[in-house]
C-alpha cells in the first residue's frame, strides 16, 4: 500500500467518523434540552 | 528543496486535508441531522389554490390574541364538512398558529375546514393568563369559526381537535372537558407530550416530587387558583386543579383519542400520561396512545414510531371525522 493510498484511507475513516459525530452532537444536544436517550431508535 | 523538508510540507498539507475534512463532515452530518424530515412528503402538501385557500386572522374576542386562520378546502360542493382545529405549542407562553401551517394544509387537503387558533399566553403583559384562561378562549372560539366557515359556504357538523404540547393539553380539555357545551360534536381528539394532569408526585422532572412548595407555585401559575403545598394529596387539590386536569374528565363517551409521548420527556411529565392510558382504557374509549421509547418532548429519536404516529392520525380521522366525501 502506498502512503498516499494510506493517507486517502484515513481520511476515509476521518469522515465516517465525524459523520458519526455530528449526528451524535445533535442528538445530544437535543436530549439534553428535550429528553432522550444517547442510543436506541433512530439511526443514532 | 530537500526530500526532508517536501515530506514536511506533505505531512501538513494532509493535517490541513484531515482536518477540513472532519470539520466538514461533522457540520454536514449536523446539518442533514437537524434538517431531515423522517416522513418525507408523505404528512405535507404542496399548497395551491386547488388544494385550498387560507383566511388569516379572523377575530374570536377582543383579546389582541383572539385570531385564527381558516384553510378551507378548494371543494366547497359538500353538503357538510368536519372542522379540525390545530393548537400550537409553546409551554402556555409562547408560539402561533402560523407554527402548524404545514399541518393545518394537510388536514385542509383531505377536505377538512381546519383551523389553527391563537391564544392569550402567559407573559409579563399578560400575568393572568393560565391554562385555564386559554381553554376557555379555545372553548369560546368555537362557535366563532363555525360561523366564519358558515359564511364562506362550508356547513360544519363535527370536529376533531388537536395540538402539540401545550395545544395537545387545551386540545384534551376542549374534547373531555367542553364537548357537552361544544357547538360541534367532538369525533377525535389527537395530539403529542400534553400535559393531561398536574400530580407533584409525577412531576419529577421539574423536582416538585420533592419539592411541593415549588409545585404549589407553578400550579398556581398553572391553574390560576391559590394551591398550597398542604393541599396535595387531598381532595380539595383535586377539585382546585380539575379544571386544567385533561384526565379527570374522561369518561365512557370521550372522544376516540391518539396520543403520543416521548418516555424520556423532560418538558412534561410522562407519568402523567400513563395516567391519561389508564383512564381511557377504564373507560373504554377508543384510543392509540403511542410511547416513543428513546425520546424526550420533540419525539425525536424514534422516526418509525412517529410515522405509526400519523398514520393512526389518518386512520382516525378516516374512522371518525370522515373523508374528504363527509362520509363517516
Amino acid at each position: 500500500m502506498t502512503l498516499t493510498q494510506k493517507r486517502l484511507l484515513i481520511l476515509l475513516a476521518i469522515i465516517m467518523v465525524a459523520a458519526v459525530l455530528g449526528r451524535l452532537a445533535v442528538r445530544t444536544v437535543l436530549n439534553m434540552l428535550l429528553g432522550g436517550a444517547l442510543f436506541g431508535g433512530n439511526f443514532l | 528543496m530537500s526530500k526532508e523538508k517536501t515530506k514536511k510540507k506533505g505531512c501538513v498539507m494532509w493535517g490541513f486535508i484531515y482536518t477540513g475534512a472532519f470539520i466538514a463532515a461533522f457540520a454536514i452530518s449536523a446539518i442533514i441531522k437537524l434538517t431531515y424530515h423522517p416522513l418525507g412528503d408523505k404528512y405535507t402538501v404542496h399548497w395551491d389554490e386547488t388544494i385550498g385557500k387560507v383566511y388569516t386572522d379572523l377575530s374570536y374576542g377582543d383579546g389582541e390574541a383572539n385570531k385564527f386562520d381558516l384553510y378551507v378546502p378548494a371543494d366547497a360542493t359538500q353538503e357538510t364538512y368536519g372542522l379540525a382545529v390545530y393548537l400550537h405549542a409553546g409551554g402556555f407562553t409562547s408560539g402561533d398558529k402560523r407554527d402548524d401551517a404545514d399541518m393545518l394544509k394537510w388536514l385542509c387537503s383531505k377536505g377538512y375546514v381546519a383551523a389553527g387558533i391563537n391564544y392569550t399566553l402567559f407573559s409579563e403583559e399578560n400575568p393572568n393568563a393560565n391554562i385555564y384562561t386559554q381553554s376557555i378562549e379555545i372553548r369560546d372560539s368555537i362557535p366563532f369559526i363555525t360561523a366564519e366557515a358558515e359564511k364562506l359556504g362550508y356547513k360544519l357538523d363535527r370536529m376533531a381537535i388537536s395540538g402539540g404540547s401545550a395545544g395537545h393539553c387545551l386540545a384534551m380539555l376542549y374534547a373531555y372537558r367542553d364537548a357537552e357545551i361544544s357547538p360541534l360534536p367532538v369525533k377525535l381528539v389527537f395530539g403529542a407530550v400534553g400535559p393531561s394532569c398536574f400530580y407533584p408526585e409525577d412531576w419529577g422532572i421539574f423536582g416538585f416530587d420533592q419539592n411541593p412548595e415549588a409545585a404549589a407555585a407553578m400550579f398556581s401559575v398553572m391553574s390560576g387558583k391559590q394551591i398550597t403545598p398542604d393541599m396535595f394529596g387531598t381532595a380539595a387539590y383535586d377539585e382546585a386543579i380539575k379544571d386544567i386536569s385533561a384526565v379527570t374528565w374522561v369518561h365512557e363517551n370521550s372522544a376516540p383519542t391518539v396520543c403520543a409521548y416521548g418516555a424520556y420527556d423532560k418538558v412534561q411529565a410522562f407519568p402523567a400520561s400513563i395516567r391519561l392510558d389508564v383512564a381511557l382504557t377504564e373507560h373504554q374509549v377508543p384510543h392509540e396512545y403511542i410511547v416513543f421509547p428513546h425520546s424526550g418532548h420533540g419525539l425525536q429519536n424514534d422516526n418509525t414510531l412517529y410515522g405509526t404516529y400519523m398514520d393512526k392520525v389518518k386512520e382516525y380521522l378516516d374512522n371518525y371525522l370522515g373523508n374528504a366525501a363527509g362520509q363517516q
